[in-house]
């Protein structure tokens, strides 16, 4: 739509006047429309103007690198009404997914998507690992995007494991209670490290809300400012492109 | 007939110049990489380029609604386990970490806790970040990385292998057991 195509009825241009001083410019009819709206939308700014063709192909980035932000994305927003419930306490935890579960509106399926996007997000981000390994994508200049992407990496993995103790059932307090264990063998200070992951010696009160503040802000927030270098890089190098 | 876009430092111009190019003149430094900023060749009769809106975005909306349909579609019929509240006194036998996490705990069961709970993970995630300052290859073409694509190769086949006998094949007291896969009985296979 165009913002000075004013129709004669007075509501109809008030409209489209609201309408264009949001989106300045239309829909890409041609290319330089197009351009022109990617440089000054917001959100398309991610992107550069053009892209080479061959670095598009979904064959190419298997649209893994995108689709983990993505899933990212749907954890952030499914992960956020989760909130509105679920109350980090050992005596409350489990009866709130509980609620999630059987009572709330749309609990059930909010909580099931939020853990199998979670799921998903691990298995993108290793294949676009892979994809990024196999194509070269990590050779000069892309040497340290390689390294901010491994520990996103570990955030991603970090992320999915303070949310598995979460609902407080059996499954969670003993995996964390098995994934935690493997921290004492550290030679130097290893059951100190486990005593501050934990905040005691076995899975309790202060697990559970130290694992819930890693969770919902501090691992997030991490992940957040690294996507945005990796992807400001990403932009900066550009893509690697076709073999 | 090659064109460079971006500050080349104006060597583009070599028939053939992929990736970086050293800078006549800047001999000292020894990091070309560093010496020129990013340089992109762009071959015209090769590397057509396209508006990323809307031939990017299009792509990217359609991914996105793609993967969200099918978790919608996923979290419609599967959920999301949920076990009794947690309870300290009674151990589930096996106690069994994330599946992302299983490769670890397999290489416990095999190796001295050390080796498989800190050197091993060190060694994987350090080594993983240097790679690209390892791996000194230039060249993209699978046919000149073989050792690379082949080590990389059997680390994920490995690494796979170790979550998929975490998840199946592993029982009561973390042993080898059929059971998850063949059924038992009185059992019911799988978690
Ligand atoms: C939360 C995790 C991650 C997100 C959201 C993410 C996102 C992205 C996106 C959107 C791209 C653009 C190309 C594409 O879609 O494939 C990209 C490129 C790239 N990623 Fe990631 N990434 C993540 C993790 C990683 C990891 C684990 C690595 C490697 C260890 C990595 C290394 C790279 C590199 C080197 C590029 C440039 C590739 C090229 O130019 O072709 N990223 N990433």
């Amino acid at each position: 739509m165009r913002a000075s195509g004013a129709g004669p009825n007075p509501l109809v241009r008030f409209a489209s006047q609201i309408w264009g001083s949001i989106f300045r410019h239309g829909l890409p009819s041609t290319d330089k429309v197009a351009a022109r709206t990617a440089l000054t939308n917001f959100f398309l700014h991610i992107h550069p103007v053009r892209v080479k063709k061959s670095a598009i192909r979904v064959s190419y980035t298997l649209c893994l690198g995108g689709l983990s932000f993505f899933l990212f994305i749907l954890l952030t927003i499914s992960g956020l009404f989760l909130m509105f419930y679920y109350i980090p306490s050992v005596d409350q935890a489990y009866q709130n997914i509980k609620d999630l579960q059987f009572v709330e509106t749309f609990g059930l399926v909010t909580r099931n998507l939020h853990r199998w996007a979670a799921h998903g997000m691990v298995i993108t981000v290793w294949l676009h690992m892979a994809r990024v390994f196999y194509q070269g994508s990590y050779k000069p200049p892309r040497e340290f995007n390689w390294a901010i992407g491994s520990i996103l990496l570990v955030v991603t993995l970090l992320l999915s494991f303070s949310g598995y103790l979460l609902p407080w059932d059996q499954l969670a307090v003993w995996a964390i209670t098995v994934g935690t264990n493997m921290a004492k063998y550290a030679p130097i200070g290893g059951p100190y490290t486990r005593y501050v992951m934990l905040g005691g010696r076995t899975v309790g009160q202060g697990a559970l809300i130290r694992f819930y503040v890693l969770h919902v802000v501090a691992l997030p927030l991490i992940g957040f400012i690294l996507m945005v270098i990796h992807f400001w890089r990403v932009r900066k190098d550009g893509f690697t492109g076709g073999l | 007939m090659a064109t460079v876009v971006g500050n080349g430092g104006g060597s583009g111009d070599r028939p053939g110049a992929r990736g970086r190019a050293t800078v006549p003149g800047r001999q000292g430094v020894t990091g070309p990489e560093l010496a020129t900023p990013p340089l992109v060749v762009r071959r015209r009769e090769e590397e057509e380029t396209v508006v990323t809106f809307p031939a990017l975005v299009y792509r990217e909306f359609l991914a996105a609604s793609a993967i969200t349909a099918f978790l919608m579609l996923v979290s419609t019929w599967v959920n999301a386990p949920l076990l009794q509240r947690a309870n300290t006194a009674i151990t589930p036998n096996p106690a069994k970490a994330p599946w992302y996490f299983l490769g670890l705990q397999e290489l416990l069961e095999r190796f001295p806790p050390v080796m498989a709970g800190v050197a091993f993970p060190t060694f994987v995630i350090v080594g993983m970040m240097l790679t690209p300052y390892i791996d000194k290859n230039p060249s993209r073409r699978p046919q000149d990385r073989k050792v690379a694509i082949v080590l990389m190769t059997i680390y994920i086949m490995l690494a796979v292998a170790f979550v998929v006998i975490g998840v199946f094949f592993r029982g009561t007291a973390f042993t080898w057991q059929w059971d998850r896969l063949l059924g038992h009985p009185g059992v019911h296979p799988g978690t």
